[in-house]
């Protein structure tokens, strides 16, 4: 194996590592928790036209 | 290696000693002092051809020995050779008592070992040849004629000898072919490392891309053998990934609540529980759905509190549905239900404050049109559905992951490909090859 493919593994295996400890502690950094509540007034309605 | 038979014979011309390291093999012998080209066949050595120049500096003297391949080989022959005075390359020709003769070639940019073949390639198809079962592909066609000559060899040669060529190439190895109306030869030059080239005492050149050069036809892409373990390491990351998620993914127990909603009242808070997280830490999925609404918005604020520390994990959810008709027909857009996931929540017993409010749309576009700030009197109540439930997986996660993992072997991959088309754009059949014909099979 080429220096390069074992620090692509090396690579790979830190992404699993960190992929396996989010999904164990549940933490993702796109989660909804912790976003501020909508402010102000919301004006719903279509975005149809 | 045993040294073969070294004799020594006065140049006639300069009166010159030169040696001559294959000899009862060679024919002619180019005196490395005049160059004047000396026929050696018959025991009175005549002049062929006179020269009175001076022998040209060889990145590997005449005499010089080296393994390649498990066997010695000396230099006893030099070819200076070109296509009409451009692209110019050096071959050198290498002999051993037991093993005969084999070429050693460069142009610059990297050092081949050929060995002449005794049959000849079989044919495949257009632009294609075979030697063992392995397939070459065209990649030049021209003319090449030997522009100086120094040491000895097993044929005739003298400077300005000319003859057809045509190479074809697979990684590593290129498929060379030589001919005039008497004569047609095909050797297979194998590409040498750099630590094999050195056996002979030669620095090797330096590798595409900072020799500024294009890769030789036959160079094996550097890149190729790396994308090749790459896309397996990432094969093998992308099925750990899943396995994880299999894992790590699944949901616990849900708990279900409802609320009732009137459209442009007030928002309703209430609280449900109790709410068991048994895990150290984990993610906690939401799920709102509001059957049936149609023109509504359904604001959601959450609250996740800690019954023993009061510690809340907030969110926000907007479920919202719409339709109408227009003059393109039947319209609709929304979702009547969101889910909602928050992280890292630690173990322990929490309540979920649930602050709601459900707001029309009228349908009409203006600002004054939506019954927020106001009952509208005779709106029926919309029912929430709020699940929840610990565990979840965030598929923003994996895709994140797999992007890590895909962007080297993306750039590997363009590495690659520029090399292919460095290489590619040096042979005569890159662009078209329709117009050429097959008459060196």
């Amino acid at each position: 194996m080429s220096k390069g493919s074992f620090l692509y593994g090396l690579w790979c295996c830190g992404v699993v590592a960190l992929f396996l400890m989010s999904a164990f502690s549940g933490y993702s950094p796109f989660a909804d928790g912790g976003r501020a509540t909508r402010a102000g007034f919301y004006a719903g309605g279509p975005n149809h036209k | 290696m045993s040294d073969p038979a070294i004799n020594a014979i006065t140049c006639p011309a300069c009166g010159g000693t030169v040696e001559m390291r294959a000899a009862g093999y060679s024919v002619t012998i180019v005196c490395q002092y005049c160059s004047s080209v000396l026929d050696v066949a018959n025991p009175d050595v005549r002049i062929i051809e006179r020269y009175q120049e001076a022998a040209r500096a060889l990145a590997i003297p005449l005499g010089t020995r080296g393994t390649l391949r498990d066997v010695e080989w000396e230099a006893i022959g030099y070819l200076g050779r070109s296509e009409g005075g451009y692209y110019p390359w050096e071959e050198y020709l290498l002999f051993n008592p037991y093993h005969g003769y084999r070429w050693l070639t460069t142009d610059g940019r990297g050092w081949s070992f050929g060995t002449m073949l005794t049959a000849t390639p079989d044919y495949v198809s257009h632009g294609v040849l075979s030697v063992n079962g392995e397939t070459y592909d065209a990649f030049f066609r021209g003319d090449a004629q030997v522009d100086y000559v120094l040491g000895e060899f097993y044929w005739r040669v003298a400077a300005g000898e000319q003859v057809q060529t045509a190479d074809y190439v697979r990684p590593g190895t290129m498929l060379s072919f030589e001919g005039n109306e008497s004569e047609r030869n095909w050797t297979l030059n194998e590409l040498l490392s750099p630590k094999e080239i050195r056996a002979f005492g030669v620095d090797p050149p330096r590798p595409w891309p900072g020799s500024g050069r294009p890769p030789l036809p036959h160079q094996p892409s550097p890149y190729g053998a790396n994308l090749k373990s790459f896309l397996k390491l990432g094969l093998i990351t992308f099925a750990a990934l899943i396995f994880i998620i299999i894992l790590f993914g699944r949901k616990g127990e849900p708990q279900a609540f409802t609320m009732a909603l009137t459209p442009g009242r007030e928002a309703i808070s209430q609280s449900f529980g109790p709410i068991m997280l048994p895990r150290p830490r984990q993610a906690v999925t939401i799920s709102a759905e509001a059957p049936g609404i149609d023109n509504l918005w359904v604001d959601i604020d959450y609250a996740l509190v800690d019954r023993k520390t009061q510690a809340s994990y907030e969110a926000y959810g907007l479920v919202e549905h719409y339709s109408g008709r227009d003059s393109d027909g039947a319209w609709s857009e929304g979702s009547r239900d969101k889910t909602t996931k928050l992280a890292v929540v630690p173990a322990g017993t929490y309540d979920l404050v649930v602050d709601a409010s459900a707001s029309r749309w009228s349908g009409s576009g203006s600002s004054s049109s939506y019954a927020t700030d106001g009952w509208s009197g005779s709106e029926p109540s919309v029912s929430l559905d709020i699940r929840i439930a610990p565990g979840g997986f965030f598929l923003s996660n994996f895709w994140l992951a797999l992007i890590v993992v895909i962007v080297p072997i993306g750039f590997l991959l363009w590495r690659h490909a520029s090399f292919e088309t460095a290489r590619r754009n040096e042979s005569d059949f890159a662009a078209s090859d329709s117009d050429d014909d097959e008459d060196d099979e």
